[in-house]
């Protein structure tokens, strides 16, 4: 109520999750210069365009993980499922099927999963944690078995050199507008979720019950409806990042999307979003994203050791969450 | 926080500058060439990277080592995407997965970089290749296990073979020119099993085949030849191990009699006679897609 006798810039800070957010883009921004001023290829056009094309599954997953954590639950079998829609895509592409037919069975499938997740936590009431662990192992045994404990052949084998060539340029190598497709793709999929998140009552109520559960019951929130959707979300852009990986493949791998799950965690807790739940704007998870990404590129780039990148992204995310408890009590304080 | 977060993130960014700063230029044509293994852990892309140092120390060009963590494809491909956007001159790369990766080859030679191979190529044409020839060295791994097994007067029983995974192509070949060697014996071979290059991983399955009783066991790379080696270590059992690639923990473990042999290849010469590859072809001479088999020697105690 106080937000209404603020000046413009304070009150679009005092939104929920808006500070967390802006602080993850001056890092971005931070990260981005220091690598610059040591290999100044950084700031090339070219890399400009790799860094937006990279990031793009990290937002993607991002977004599908952060609902989940805004409900105060977790997805773990967001990468397994990455796996799987790519394994599936592609099997079905090598043994002829239409692209889009392909991508819609795969789709159908992963929405199964997000499904299946939604009733366990939601309705069986089952620590997220767990339940996602077991349809974490589920979705990558299914990846295993789709093409008998094998990669596939090249997609562009069985639908034709054209028609995978096509399928390769939409989600990977081709660009519109100056701009890599996947990163189109990645917007398309910010616009509708952050629509969906931020406009509407299934958003309130992923809010609502990620910040006080029985409060949200007593309102009339259903938590079953509300998780499953958000677990659908999940599996959704587990799904969309599937399509990807086997489109930057020319086929499908079974190890595709391995350990996503946690960088999803880890690009929504840079951004802002609380793993306790309830706050969180998938503006932040844009940003975290982005600061992984550039992490990533940057020491890859100046040829760091792998050891450095996991360090350097591990003190990012503890700091992050750090930052997250501290504001909490904080306010706690403040409120008494 | 926020202050502190930011000079957290440009203090550990600084001491990954130092760590990694590396050479001098000394020559007149400092070209960036880019070395991408299929990861930076196993000795054999290390040594492959001395290799390809010292040469580039010796010309004077820079080779950056760019590998991804694990033996990923998605990674692989992300690395060789840096590298082009990076401005690198050319790619010196072992494909991880042959398919997989030559889209984004394709892309890296419309921008201009020349590709070199080492140690596994993928399906794009490049200016040169240098690798083992990974069937013949395979079927010498076999035949040295032969040869063991009949000098212990075995001459039937099953054998387990420990792979990476289905999509690498140079130890594709090796199991295949290893069960080319069993070809008219009497011994079975077993289901291949893939460990993807994890030694824990390669050591439970190693285990799982010394269970089933088998008489030898064949590792198709580093990671599987130290889990198969591990293995045969803890049963106790005198089982023919024969591997590929050389560490100081396989080294160790034929000292210690629990691996027979180990086809070690020269990953050094791959690494050097790449950059030197590189060059020529950056200066404008035609290599023509060659291929050269750096050897393999057979390693006992």
């Amino acid at each position: 109520m106080q937000a209404k006798r603020l000046n413009p810039a304070r009150r679009f800070l005092a939104i929920r999750g808006m500070a967390s957010a802006m602080i993850a883009f001056v890092a971005l921004i931070v990260i981005y210069i220091v690598f610059g001023l040591r290999e100044p290829n950084v700031f090339s056009s070219a890399n400009i365009q790799n860094l937006l094309r990279s990031m793009s599954k990290y937002l993607i997953i991002g977004i599908g993980q952060s609902y989940l954590l805004i409900t105060g639950n977790i997805d773990l079998s967001l990468g397994s499922v990455v796996g799987m829609s790519a394994m599936i895509s592609a099997t079905l592409m090598t043994h002829g099927t239409n692209p889009l037919v392909a991508a819609l069975i795969s789709l159908v499938c992963c929405l199964m999963i997000g499904f299946i997740n939604g009733v366990l936590v939601g309705k069986a009431q089952l620590p997220p944690f767990i339940a996602t662990l077991g349809t974490m192992f589920v979705a990558r045994g299914i990846a295993y078995m789709i093409n008998g404990n094998r990669n596939t052949d090249a997609i562009a084998s069985g639908i034709g050199k054209e028609a995978g060539d096509s399928f390769q340029n939409v989600f990977y190598y081709g660009k519109t507008l100056g701009v890599y497709n996947t990163f189109l793709v990645a917007l398309a999929v910010f616009a509708v979720f952050f629509f969906l998140l931020s406009k509407t009552r299934t958003g309130r109520h992923i809010y609502a019950i990620g910040s006080n559960m029985d409060a949200a019951k007593l309102s009339g929130v259903s938590v079953f409806a509300t998780t499953t959707k958000a677990y659908m979300v999940s599996a959704f852009c587990s799904f969309m990042v599937g399509l990807i990986l086997c489109a930057q493949a020319g086929m499908g791998n079974m190890e595709a999307g391995n350990m996503y799950e946690m960088y999803a965690v880890a690009a929504g807790v840079i951004g802002g979003i609380s793993p306790l739940g309830g706050t969180g704007l998938l503006l932040g998870t844009l940003a975290g994203a982005a600061v992984w990404q550039t992490l990533e590129n940057g020491l890859n780039m100046i040829g760091a050791q792998v050891g450095l990148q996991r360090i350097v992204i591990g003190v990012i995310v503890v700091f992050s969450v750090l930052l997250d408890v501290v504001v909490r009590r904080g306010t706690r304080k403040r409120n008494k | 926080m926020k202050k502190t977060l930011a000079i957290l993130c440009a203090l550990c960014l600084c001491l990954s500058v130092f760590a990694a700063s590396a050479e001098t230029v000394k020559a007149s044509q400092p070209w960036k060439i880019a070395l991408i293994t299929m990861d930076s852990i196993d000795q054999h892309w290390v040594k492959l990277n001395e290799g390809a140092q010292a040469k580039a120390t010796e010309l004077g060009v820079e080779v950056t080592f760019m590998s991804p963590n694990t033996k990923d494809d998605a990674q692989q491909i992300e690395c060789v995407n840096n590298a082009v956007a990076g401005g690198y001159n050319a790619i010196m790369v072992a494909a991880n997965g042959p398919d997989a990766i030559s889209s984004a080859l394709k892309e890296a030679q419309a921008a201009g970089v020349k590709i070199v191979y080492v140690d596994s190529p993928a399906n794009v044409p490049a200016e040169a290749t240098f690798s083992t020839d990974n069937q013949a060295a395979g079927k010498t791994a076999g035949e040295t296990m032969i040869a063991a097994l009949t000098a212990a007067n075995i001459t039937e029983g099953s054998i387990g073979i420990v792979n990476v995974n289905a999509a690498t192509d140079s130890t594709v070949k090796r199991e295949a020119g290893f069960r080319s060697a069993f070809e008219g014996t009497k011994f079975t071979l077993l289901e291949t099993q893939y460990g993807e290059g994890d030694a824990a991983k390669s050591q439970t399955i190693a285990e799982n085949y010394i269970t089933q009783g088998v008489v030898g066991i064949f590792g198709c790379n580093e990671g599987s030849t130290t889990g198969t080696g591990n293995a045969i270590k803890a049963s106790g059992k005198a089982i023919i191990g024969v591997g590929f690639d050389k560490s100081d923990a396989i080294l160790g473990l034929i000292q210690d009699g629990y691996l027979l042999a180990t086809m070690a290849q020269n990953p050094d010469v791959m690494g050097s006679m790449g950059v030197e590859a590189c060059v020529k072809a950056l200066e404008g001479e035609n290599l023509g897609g060659a291929v050269t088999d750096t050897g393999v020697s057979v390693l006992t105690k």
